[in-house]
């Protein structure tokens, strides 16, 4: 056994902008030694390639692209007594806080008052949702496509189709047609979009691409290169074998010629070392449960942005960074408050709440939703699961899948209560 | 008023929040929106039926530095349809570092006003 040959009040894994926020949060709260780790070359993380502007409305009050956000962030950090390891990559981590690093220097031990797990997403990927076909070189996750023609000038084909409505398959609409690049539909298997409204205007209606609901891609065709992707309308089916009960109809199927087909078809938070640490996982969020300092299952460790649950705004991702950057500073500083008993869930029409548990007796606090479908008119409800008491009960006009909603609870809450959203 | 028909059903782009807007004309043959949560909304929709402004933003090789891209985007809006003219003009951009963050790479493009900048640093 080796010795633990550097220690860090916080150690924060992943350096976009949750992390960015995490590190700057933990100094603002009074921690003496940060360290960020990032496995890429430079910090800034999927902001680097996400060149179209709209961001940092929230936090810098104007509208800047991915690359402005990241550098105004990483300039805020370097600013500080920050120890920043980028092209390092944590191999481990255990619940007591230590971690394996495999850094630029070589190999280390890193002991940690507290983590904060800040490593995003990836996107999933053809062989997760299964498209039937051959396998030909042309077709790209929405996210690599974008890496490739923002960062690397590669030029990744004539004529596009895209898969799945996400926010990047939008943006990348409306870049590939900036390109040159022919993008004859984006299709999506659900009767909404799940990206931003904003984008099917700006990246979508704007170019005239075509967007059809409830449809998708049923085969991949051609040798070498993609030659065409075959689309079908599909429909709800009840019955034995069809488990989100969405099927192809058949004799619905066209023909698309296309050489390139982009996949933006969800984003899976990154948690292979939260699972190392025994941290428990949200089957909803696919992130770690956390109480309303963010902390997760294993005392002293946090989580924070899109490897907490996905966010479809960066400055979300920041906020929640700087939260638990604060957390984790307090921890480390030796404080700590009761654990979360009180279970926050999801009732009808509620994908997931955040957090999923809470100190009893904690009031003024603000969590995150999801619905799990669009509402119009829909009043959201925390009511208490043994009292019945009605904690809040909010209005909003209209409630999209694809927009991560928040909610203030000023009351102090006692007992497990429910989220739950009704038209 | 509101029996009117909707001449355009538009969601707002100016932040997430995105509002749904509806324009219809009233009596006089003005232009009436409802459905904003602020004020931004209102000449929003009326400059987005009349005369609907975007900014770009793209990436251009850097001079020099094999495989090194420098993003770009516009310092403000200009109408839709000088995307591609604008566009054809950043792609003859090539900038040698070091370039830095906000630098203008292309002033006034195209007499619209608006200049292309940087909007990374490269350094050399």
């Amino acid at each position: 056994m080796i010795d633990p040959v550097e220690t860090h009040d916080v150690v924060v894994i992943g350096g976009g902008p949750a992390g960015l926020a995490a590190a700057l949060g933990a100094r603002r709260a009074g921690a003496g030694k940060v360290l960020l780790v990032e496995r890429d070359r430079a910090l800034g993380g999927i902001l680097n390639q996400c060149v179209h502007d709209g961001f940092g409305l929230f936090l810098y009050k104007e509208t800047i692209s991915g690359p402005e956000y990241a550098e105004r962030l990483i300039e805020d950090v370097v600013r500080e007594p920050i120890k920043v390891e980028t092209g390092a990559m944590v191999l481990d981590l255990t619940p007591d806080r230590i971690l394996r690093v495999n850094a630029r220097s070589g190999y280390k031990l890193i002991r940690a008052g507290a983590v904060v797990l800040a490593m995003g997403c990836r996107e999933r990927t053809r062989e997760m949702i299964e498209i039937p076909g051959t396998r030909p070189a042309g077709v790209f996750t929405a996210g690599s496509a974008q890496n490739m023609v923002n960062l690397q000038n590669l030029h990744i084909g004539n004529e596009a189709v895209i898969l799945g409505s996400g926010d990047i398959g939008l943006i990348m609409a409306r870049r590939l047609t900036f390109e040159g690049i022919v993008v004859k539909g984006v299709f999506e298997i659900l009767p909404w979009v799940s990206g931003l409204e904003r984008n099917v205007r700006q990246c979508l209606m704007d170019f005239g691409i075509p967007l059809e609901l409830n449809s998708t891609i049923v085969e991949i065709r051609g040798r070498d290169r993609v030659e065409s992707v075959v689309v079908a309308r599909v429909e709800r089916v009840v019955g034995p074998g069809n488990d989100d009960g969405l099927a192809p109809v058949p004799g619905t199927e066209t023909v698309i010629p296309c050489d390139t087909l982009l996949l933006s078809v969800g984003l899976i938070p990154e948690n292979e070392l939260s699972k190392r640490a025994g941290v428990a996982l949200s089957p909803s969020t696919g992130g770690a449960v956390v109480d309303q300092a963010l902390m997760t299952s294993v005392p002293g460790i946090f989580s924070c942005g899109n490897v907490l649950h996905i966010h479809d705004v960066a400055d979300w991702a920041s906020f929640e960074g700087s939260a638990a950057g604060e957390s984790a500073a307090r921890y480390a500083a030796g404080e700590r408050a009761a654990r979360g008993t009180v279970r926050i869930t999801a009732g009808p029409n509620v994908k997931y709440a955040l957090p999923q548990l809470l100190t009893a007796g904690t009031a003024g606090t603000e969590w995150s939703f999801r619905t799990t479908c669009p509402m119009r008119n829909a009043q959201v409800v925390v009511e208490g699961k043994t009292t019945g008491k009605v904690y809040v009960r909010k209005k909003f006009n209209r409630l999209l899948p694809s927009e991560l909603q928040k909610i203030k609870v000023r009351q102090a809450v006692e007992e497990d209560v429910e989220v739950s959203c009704h038209e | 008023m509101s029996d009117r028909p909707v001449l355009d059903r538009l969601t707002c782009v100016l932040c997430p929040v995105g509002c749904e807007l509806e324009v219809r004309k009233d009596e006089a043959g003005e232009l009436e929106v409802r459905g904003n949560q602020c004020d931004k909304g209102v000449p929003f929709a009326l400059e987005e039926i009349l005369h609907p402004r975007r900014n770009l933003a793209t990436s251009v090789p850097v001079r020099g530095i094999a495989s090194r891209m420098v993003s770009v985007r516009l310092s403000g809006p200009v109408p839709r349809e000088m995307i591609f003219p604008i566009l054809a003009e950043i792609a003859r951009l090539r900038p040698e570092a070091p370039i830095s963050r906000g630098q203008v790479l292309i002033a006034d493009v195209l007499g619209m006003g608006v200049d292309v900048i940087a909007t990374r640093t490269v350094e050399p």
